[in-house]
């Protein structure tokens, strides 16, 4: 036997598991994709691409793409920058840097159920701590159609801003003092010390981070499910959830693997999109 | 052949044939019959079913029982079922069920038919709401096991402060609203509480609002809205609560706890819940304890006064069942009167046999009981046919919409009627 097909020998099982576990049931979710198929009626048969057509006119997809979109974009973007923020406060901060550390590892290891159920509490207009807090009003944060896709967004920035901050922060130890002090001998300090030393190292994690969490953004589900089950008048309904709703509340097998299927290539869409950016980074570098 | 690859690949191959007998079924054992019974955690002071199911193994020598918990979230314990059933996974013999999935599970043939098992006397023992759900193409497919209805819950010392007795009809309620909030000039006083979220509940307060008009969701051949005008007047009723100020505008967001809580801390003169919310406002440590009292629905212009929604759980045999003899003689034992008054005392449900209600030992520890008899009595099972859940999911985002001033309610009512005729459409071609 030689080395080479004994290499193959040896990851076959790793690919055997592989495949078994992503590769099938992706193929699977497709195929049934191109199905009617609701069990409970004893509805099989092919559909071709009619699921397809039908999202293309059906406003429901559009309204909870347009939500997954504007939650992945805001919630991102207010994460990475205050993560960032952050973890450039706790590399200036003298005193108490362990305890800022844990107290930020609080709230990213709080599953995400919890988090839901404890931002209910916050946001209950007569009697939560957000309200109490702007003396009293009763600001109607998750009922309101133009407040509950903000407030979700908020509560999805409290839990995972500390994930991009300590990213950063493990990056930031890592520069050596002496590129300051050295810049600092050159006459740049603050603001062009940030621009030439701290951004062009602190980059290319933050762009990890952004990949990470922009895939997890796009499939957003369990903050609306719990806080909102998508309402008021499907304003924080996403593509997870409506699929959620189409797969396993009204089993509509087919339909719900087709909206399935446009969650899967969007995401692969955005995460090679993303590589390639990291890749062509690493290149140049 | 080098002798080391030659090794790696015998190893690969006593790997391989591990995890394959892995896989294999261990041979069924001749040992005692193994009864598996799905439920929800029941909660409440002193959980019955344990002791319920030692009892039944003592009447049947040679049988266990082994029950199962499932989550306590609906939605989950659905998908639980749906994933398992259809995919054939290891059988389970009695399974609880939310009664708006019975007709849903019939239909797809994943539960027995109990119809020539269970004799019309036995039947008519349970309420005839209870019943009405649980019947799908003619044939019953599970037994009521507890009961729920919609109530309409009033601070009694209110009330009685301004001479009012408790409203008949929405517009009594308006004007009694109205007057306590005036008289009490507490700006933290709401008026009139209830579940607007989208979600199941807010599809059972909006269905409730159509029957108190006199209307439905779906006549007798299934289609939606059939008196467009009613159903109109019902969702404008619901939007003018929240714009006139009787209810706080975020009922928009209540549930069932979001609602009852600001009422347990006596910040609301009326709420709109289920029977479970009575004990909690009993508690020693409630600060409406005493003071809560509760009455029917009130009527719309075109309607009745109690037109509430029914709700509950339910027994079921799987279809895949080794022993379907047994497990019938579990759920009727389990739905049966002894089995349902522990129930009653050990979990603080509501039973679904009206005998119980005149029960002294039971009145004795809930005096609402008889009370809440007539409320049950009058109450309505939401829409009973195999797509419910589908109807639901499709509605609410519509009702939701005209709550919260999004659409009107014509525009909602077109919209829904077109999704739902989309929907059957595709479900009969």
């Amino acid at each position: 036997m030689s080395d080479r097909r004994l290499g193959w020998l040896l990851l076959a099982p790793a690919l055997a598991l592989l495949g078994g576990v992503t590769v099938y049931p992706a193929i699977w979710v497709i195929w049934l994709s191109l199905q009617y198929r609701i069990p409970v009626f004893s509805i099989s048969r092919w559909a071709g691409l009619a699921h397809y057509a039908f999202l293309t006119v059906d406003p429901r997809f559009w309204s909870a793409a347009g939500v997954t979109a504007l939650f992945a974009v805001a919630s991102v973007t207010l994460e990475c920058g205050l993560g960032l923020g952050m973890a450039l406060g706790l590399r200036g901060q003298r005193h108490g840097r362990r305890a800022a550390v844990a107290l930020l590892l609080l709230a990213w290891a709080l599953p995400s159920v919890v988090t839901a159920k404890m931002f209910e509490w916050l946001y209950h207009p007569a009697g939560g701590l957000v309200n109490f807090l702007l003396g009293g009003r009763p600001v109607n944060w998750l009922g309101d159609p133009a407040l509950a896709l903000p407030s979700l967004i908020a509560a999805d920035v409290w839990r995972t801003t500390p994930f991009v901050a300590l990213l950063c922060y493990a990056r930031l130890l890592t520069i050596p003092a002496e590129l300051y002090e050295a810049a600092e001998v050159d006459g740049a300090a603050g603001v062009q010390a940030f621009a030439r030393i701290t951004w062009p190292l602190v980059r290319p994690i933050l762009l990890v981070a952004l990949l990470f969490r922009t895939l997890d953004a796009l499939r957003a589900f369990d903050l609306m499910f719990v806080l909102t089950g998508g309402g008021p008048a499907g304003t924080t309904e996403t593509l997870t959830v409506y699929a959620y709703r189409a797969l396993f509340q009204t089993l509509q097998v087919g339909f719900g693997s087709a909206i399935g299927v446009v969650v899967f290539a969007l995401v692969m869409v955005v995460a090679i999109a993303y590589l390639r950016l990291i890749y062509r980074q690493e290149a140049s570098a | 052949m080098a002798p080391r690859p030659a090794r790696a690949a015998a190893a690969l191959v006593v790997v391989l044939a591990l995890l394959a007998a892995g896989c294999r079924e261990r041979p069924p054992s001749d040992g005692p019959v193994t009864l598996v019974f799905k439920h929800a955690k029941i909660l409440g002071p002193a959980d019955p079913v344990p002791g319920l199911l030692r009892r039944f193994e003592a009447e049947h020598p040679g049988v266990r029982v082994v029950s199962e918990a499932l989550t306590w979230s609906s939605d989950e314990q659905h998908q639980f079922y749906v994933i398992n059933l259809e995919g054939g996974s290891p059988p389970f013999d009695v399974m609880m069920l939310d009664v708006i999935w019975v007709p849903e599970f019939a239909r797809a043939g994943w539960i027995l038919d109990l119809t020539p098992l269970v004799s019309a006397a036995e039947r008519d023992a349970h309420f005839a709401s209870a019943i009405e759900p649980a019947v799908q193409d003619g044939r019953l497919w599970a037994l009521p096991w507890f009961m729920n209805v919609g109530l309409l819950y009033y601070r009694k010392d209110l009330l009685a402060k301004y001479g009012l007795a408790p409203p008949r009809t929405y517009d009594e309620l308006i004007r009694q609203v109205r007057l306590v909030q005036a008289g009490e000039r507490d700006r933290r006083l709401d008026g009139y509480l209830w579940q607007g979220k989208q979600y199941e509940g807010g599809m059972v307060n909006v269905l409730e609002a159509l029957w108190a008009n006199g209307t439905r969701l779906l006549d007798e051949a299934g289609r939606p809205f059939p008196e467009p005008e009613r159903a109109r007047e019902s969702l404008a009723f619901l939007r003018d609560l929240i714009v006139s100020g009787v209810s706080p505008s975020w009922v928009t967001a209540g549930d069932e706890e979001l609602t009852r809580r600001p009422f347990g801390d006596g910040r609301a003169i009326f709420l709109r819940s289920w029977p479970y919310a009575l004990d909690l406002f009993e508690l020693p440590d409630s600060r409406v304890r005493g003071r809560v009292g509760v009455a029917p629905l009130p009527a719309l212009p075109h309607g009745p006064a109690g037109a509430a929604s029914t709700g509950g759980a339910h027994l079921a045999v799987s279809a895949r069942t080794r022993h379907p003899a047994l497990a019938v003689e579990l759920v009727r034992f389990l739905t049966a009167e002894a089995a349902q008054r522990a129930m009653t005392e050990g979990a603080a449900l509501r039973p679904s046999r009206p005998a119980l209600f005149a029960d002294p030992g039971l009145i004795a520890r809930d005096p609402t009981l008889p009370a809440l008899l007539p409320l049950i009595r009058a109450g309505h099972p939401r829409p009973v046919t195999p797509y419910y859940l589908m109807l639901s999911t499709t509605l609410q985002p519509e009702f939701s919409a005209v709550l919260v001033g999004r659409k009107s309610p014509e525009r909602a009512i077109r919209d829904g009627a077109a999704q739902v005729e989309h929907l059957q459409q595709a479900l009969t071609r």
